[in-house]
């Protein structure tokens, strides 16, 4: 077994290998050395990311030291991007460093086009005109921007994308696909081709639940003008009807049949309708899918193929998923209807392929584009595909959104709270061009700054009277901090943006949407699609 | 609120105090830097492990040139490289080393936990519940993760809630009817044991002539006979392997094609079943010399590639079992390559001939190592919430301590994380309580001694070298953990044997863990499946912590019949199917009899690394 797959083995169970593939194809660059900027990247290196690079102008001094794990305190003096960089890389021979010891400000005036070439921008506090100079620039080049920081015990992420496609987006508990409202015609003629009740015993107890479930669907249609069980009292009924359905013995005992109770058990699930969930709706019905152009990615001309299929061959479902959920059954009859589904979701697969062949010859960009591997993996995940779209910097800090007006005004105890406190401590810092705190004996006048800094934006939010949930403990407590990272909220925050990052580069599970929020005191989080 | 950080005196209390990491891997190493850069001076770690690479992907203080040293030892050193000034103790050892008995315990004013096992976890839980130590339980797998705070008399402790389940197969199923992946892949790592490593008994591979359903409507006398005679040949075959040298061909014929005819012999197996179709080494030898071993792990092999893999790992198992001593023996390792691909290579096969389906090595080794995923992100945010509840309990404010679960990801209420209150603890656990007592059902005529202190003591109640007194008034000593002593019990006699009768009492009692629990036996001869024990009820008076700030509802000896059915549904993990037996009245009051407690010079097992437990329940 190669070395590298020993040593990612236990990651690979959660991304498989095209996951890792996508990671060691990635450069992440990180934006000025915080505890919390390091211990992201330390959280992408060890899985293998390809390579990073460090854009920081600053020296070391003795206080980042003691707080980062990867400034050497020996090394006071040097830059801290360098230092960084080769403590960083001694985690994992396979990945790349590389350091800029350059203001990123200065960078971003002189190559703005350095930082357009990544998979991800990560970038610790920035004052607000740099931060916003760099969103604005990352947005149209569709680089994921992560902002990402601990402030004392609050923990900040911001994600700024326009779009992201998720393909596995890995629901938890997915309903398995099943058609049992619009069976498969394999099905049927195999269902029919049983009878329940002239089986032997055995048999009878290894008949797979899927057929009970039919069976009994059958004949509760017909006696309900074709509906199935539906409200809870009908499927009350309808498993009553299952378990009357167990053999008994001689002596009237009802006998040990799993299969039935597995099948009374899935009524609940079993009979969920086969519709598109509105997520994929919206998907299939946005501009990108119904107008591909040869400069779509590969994800629109999938969606593209998918609606086609859906219209037509579908008569409004999508692909079959193909997979069987285990269940008590001999093997030769579970074998059997495992290929009944899995011919039914290649058919419909190859439908899809077809239509996306003939969209790609169309749009002239080659047959070989779309791989079989991604279609069928497209089609396998055709329930769960996301796209998220958040705002950019620019809209969030013109407005607020909905959700967070709501979020904040609503409910008097929501960390939308300390969004709102994050937002004036960049006003704040604009404004003095340094944090609330930082010198002891202006602590209560800077508590008096904020809470006007608090009211300004309260007031251009349309929501002045809503100063009142901001209590004098909450601005106490930001100010206290003095901008302070605690390594502990630096290492979870860490763990959170690392995390975040893996899922925007692996398209991978859904990464938050906007805004997430972690308050230390109180061990709460929160997010927010600001 | 004041902020835990900044404080002065706050800062003090967290350099001055002395505190126990138990596990340096995956959120060991990562709360060790936590811990040094937050201010912690004193620290104690402890591990058995050797560092392997797959640890390398999220166990950051370690590299390549580390595998193979001691995972505390280097955790230590490479923060030390860093943060010279902290008080690093690496301990490379079993935490179950009756060295670290209770007063070793008591010198720590926090205990952490970061381990991957159960039955360590179970065991740190009594320690610090006897030395009344504060102790912080966590746990990750894949993007799941939870951190806990235990403290005695005002919180569950780890082991209130039952242990999930785990899933076994019946024997039969494993030697005669395969019908999933699973099954053959069980059977493979069980011959890995028959020929390379430990031989257990309820491991054997051969098939099994008294399945019931081979003999629905036989004559027992001759399926007892028959029984007799393969079980003579189960002895032999470790044996049988040695004096062939371990030649790959017969050991395929013989597993392959042998047993499968014999299986095929048992036709009342087959009137309903699709019968195994033998295969001979002649038919799948293949000239071929291109080594397959080098093949993407993510691929199924075909039945020639199989075989070819299976003969090639056998000789280098062989080899391994070669550089042993005398009696050395080989242990299954899921991350060793030659014994991952014996056990793929053989399910596979033996998956062939029952037409089931055969998995690629990657798959098998997911099954077979029940491999819970990790990766570096999670094992950051747990241990970051590690330092969090550590900061509040330090200062004081164990009222703050939370049970935080760390979900996948957002759930409805748009919340990563869920933090629940501590709940108090449970008055039937049957480790926390005061007077804990235990009712099992077992057959006394058939019930071992062995089994009662194997099955029962160690497997169930997680002791690590039990005493045993009926209380029958004299003092009868049943089983006793001095080595001495022990040889002159025969641990293969019955319970019945002990004049120990339906309604009898007896005393367990751990001298390491602190620990002692009253059993109940009922007599009961009817078992499903292979249980050989069923708990009916466990009782107990919860404890009261003893300090001044719980106002006394004292001498509190009501025993608690409550149904504790376990409602709140702050479990993350399906995996979770636990469900606490139904209780019923106890008649019996508990007596709690005066106990002298001996000093004994105590035999220890050696720490099991169970890596099939689930790491949070
Ligand atoms: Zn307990």
């Amino acid at each position: 077994m190669a070395e590298k797959e020993k040593k990612y083995d236990r990651q690979l169970r959660l991304w498989g290998d095209h996951g890792q593939r996508d990671l060691e194809n990635a450069s992440v660059c990180l934006i000025n050395v915080t505890a919390t900027g390091t211990e992201t990247l330390k959280n992408l290196i060890l899985p293998g990311i390809g390579s990073f690079t460090i854009v920081d102008g600053g020296r070391i001094s003795g206080q980042d030291a003691g707080n980062n794990f990867f400034l050497d305190p020996e090394k006071i003096g040097e830059y801290k991007s360098k230092v960084a960089m080769e403590l960083l890389q001694e985690l994992n021979p396979d990945v790349k460093g590389e350091y800029v010891e350059e203001d990123v400000s200065q960078l971003l005036e002189r190559t703005p086009q350095f930082f357009t070439g990544f998979s991800v921008v990560i970038s610790g506090s920035l004052t607000l005109t740099v931060l916003k100079k760099l969103a604005a620039l990352l947005w149209p080049h569709k680089v994921p921007l992560v902002v990402c920081l601990s402030y004392g015990f609050l923990g900040y992420i911001r994600i700024a994308v326009e779009e992201h496609a998720v393909i596995e987006s890995h629901p938890d508990n997915a309903h398995e696909d099943l058609r049992l409202d619009d069976p498969i015609e394999d099905f049927v003629k195999f269902c029919d081709s049983i009878d329940l009740e002239s089986l032997d015993k055995k048999d009878h107890s290894h008949t797979p639940y899927l057929i009970i479930l039919f069976k009994y669907l059958q004949t509760w249609k017909n006696d309900h003008n074709g509906q199935v069980p539906n409200t809870w009292k009908e499927k009350k009924q309808f498993k009553a009807a299952i378990l009357a359905g167990v053999r008994k013995n001689a002596e009237g005992v009802p006998e040990d049949e799993e299969n039935y109770d597995e099948a009374a058990k899935h009524v609940n699930t079993a009979f969920v309708p086969n519709k598109i969930p509105p997520e994929l709706k919206a998907i299939l019905d946005d501009h990108k899918c119904l107008n591909i152009t040869d400069s779509s990615s590969n994800f629109w001309i999938l969606a593209n193929g998918l609606r086609q299929f859906v219209q037509n061959e579908g008569c409004g479902f999508l692909p079959l998923r193909g997979s069987l959920p285990d269940m008590t059954s001999d093997s030769e009859r579970y074998v059997k209807l495992q290929n009944i589904y899995q011919a039914k979701a290649a058919h419909d697969m190859q439908i899809v392929s077809n239509y996306v062949s003939q969209a790609c010859s169309s749009l002239g960009c080659g047959n070989g584009r779309v791989s079989e591997r991604d279609l069928k993996r497209f089609c396998r995940n055709a329930h769960f595909l996301r796209v998220l779209r958040t705002r950019s910097l620019e809209e969030e800090y013109k407005q607020p959104s909905k959700a967070v007006i709501d979020e904040f005004t609503s409910d008097s105890n929501s960390d939308a709270l300390w969004y709102v406190l994050w937002r004036a401590v960049e006003m704040f810092y604009t404004t003095h061009g340094k944090y609330p705190g930082i010198e002891d004996e202006e602590l209560e006048m800077d508590v008096s700054r904020m809470k006007s800094f608090v009211k300004d934006l309260m007031k251009s939010w349309g929501i002045p009277g809503a100063i009142e949930a901001v209590s004098d403990d909450s601005l106490q407590e930001i100010c206290r901090c003095g901008a302070a990272e605690i390594h502990s909220v630096a290492a979870y925050m860490g763990g959170v943006a690392a995390q975040e990052c893996i899922k925007l580069i692996t398209g991978q599970y859904v990464p938050v949407s906007g805004a997430y929020i972690y308050n230390g005191l109180k061990s709460t989080s929160l997010t927010l699609a600001v | 609120m004041a902020n835990l950080c900044m404080l002065p005196e706050m800062k003090k209390s967290v350099s001055d105090s002395k505190v126990f990491v138990v596990g340096a891997g995956g959120i060991g190493c990562e709360l060790l830097k936590n811990l040094v850069l937050s201010g912690f001076r004193n620290i104690k770690v402890i591990d058995l492990d050797t560092i392997d690479v797959s640890n390398l992907n999220r166990q950051f203080l370690f590299q390549k040139r580390h595998v193979g040293f001691s995972k505390a030892t280097v955790a230590k050193e490479s923060v030390l490289c860093l943060c010279p000034t902290a008080n690093i103790t690496a301990i490379h050892d079993s935490i179950f080393n009756p060295e670290y008995n209770m007063q070793y315990f008591k010198q720590f004013d926090l205990v952490m936990n970061a381990l991957d096992n159960r039955s360590a976890r179970n065991h740190v839980n009594r320690m610090c519940l006897a030395a009344n130590v504060p102790l912080i339980e966590s746990g990750s797998a894949g993007y799941l993760g939870q951190v806990t705070a235990i403290k005695r008399g005002v919180t569950e402790c780890y082991e209130c809630r039952p242990a999930p389940r785990q899933k076994s197969f019946p024997g039969c199923t494993i030697r005669n009817t395969p019908s999933e992946p699973i099954h053959c892949i069980v059977w493979a790592k069980y011959l890995f044991n028959q020929l390379f490593g430990e031989e257990d008994a309820d491991q054997d591979v051969s098939p099994d002539t008294a399945d019931p359903e081979a003999n629905e409507s036989g004559d027992n006398s001759k399926v007892k006979h028959q029984h007799a005679q393969v079980d003579a040949e189960r002895k032999s075959t470790r044996e049988w392997a040695k004096e062939n040298e371990y030649n790959p061909s017969k050991i395929f014929n013989k597993l392959f094609a042998h047993d499968i005819r014999y299986l095929l012999s048992m036709d009342k197996l087959w009137t309903k079943r699709k019968p195994p179709t033998p295969v001979d080494w002649s038919e799948v030898e293949s000239n071929s010399q291109t080594s397959v071993s080098e093949k993407d792990i993510q691929s199924v092999l075909s039945l020639e590639e199989n075989a070819m893999l299976f003969s090639e790992s056998i000789q280098n198992l062989k080899q391994k079992l070669e550089n042993e001593d005398e009696d050395g023996i080989l242990v299954w390792d899921k991350d060793d390559t030659p014994a991952l691909n014996f056990a793929a290579s053989a399910a596979n096969i033996r998956a062939h001939i029952f037409g089931i389906e055969t998995k690629s090595i990657f798959d098998v080794k997911s099954m077979a190592g029940n491999i819970i995923p990790a990766i570096a992100t999670t094992n950051a945010i747990v241990a970051g919430l590690i330092v969090m509840q550590a900061l509040c309990i330090l200062n004081k404010q164990f009222d703050k301590c939370k049970s935080v679960f760390v979900r996948k990801c957002v759930n409805p209420a748009k919340k990563l994380l869920v933090p629940c209150c501590l709940d108090p603890p449970k008055p039937d656990c049957y480790v926390c309580a005061e007077k804990p007592e235990i009712t099992i059902a077992v057959n006394i005529e058939t019930f071992t001694v062995a089994e009662l202190k194997d099955q029962f003591l160690k497997k169930h109640l997680g002791m690590l070298a039990p005493d045993v007194e009926i209380l029958d008034g004299k003092g009868t000593i049943l089983i006793s953990s001095d080595e001495e002593d022990s040889g002159s019990f025969d641990f293969d006699r019955p319970l019945a044997d002990f004049n120990i009768i339906n309604g009898s009492r007896l005393r367990a009692d751990d001298f390491l863990q602190n620990y002692d629990i009253i059993i109940n036996l009922t007599h009961e001869t009817k078992f499903e499946n292979e249980e050989i024990f069923k708990v009916l009820e466990q009782t107990g008076v919860a404890q009261q912590q003893k300090s001044a700030d719980v106002s006394a509802t004292q001498d509190n000896t009501t025993v608690n019949n409550t149904n504790n059915d376990d409602d709140d549904d702050i479990c993350i993990l399906e995996e979770n199917v636990a469900s606490p037996e139904k209780k019923r009245k106890l008649q019996q009051s508990p007596n709690h009899d005066d106990h002298n407690s001996k000093a004994k010079r105590r035999k220890v097992s050696e720490s099991q690394n169970d890596s099939s437990v689930l790491i949070i329940d």
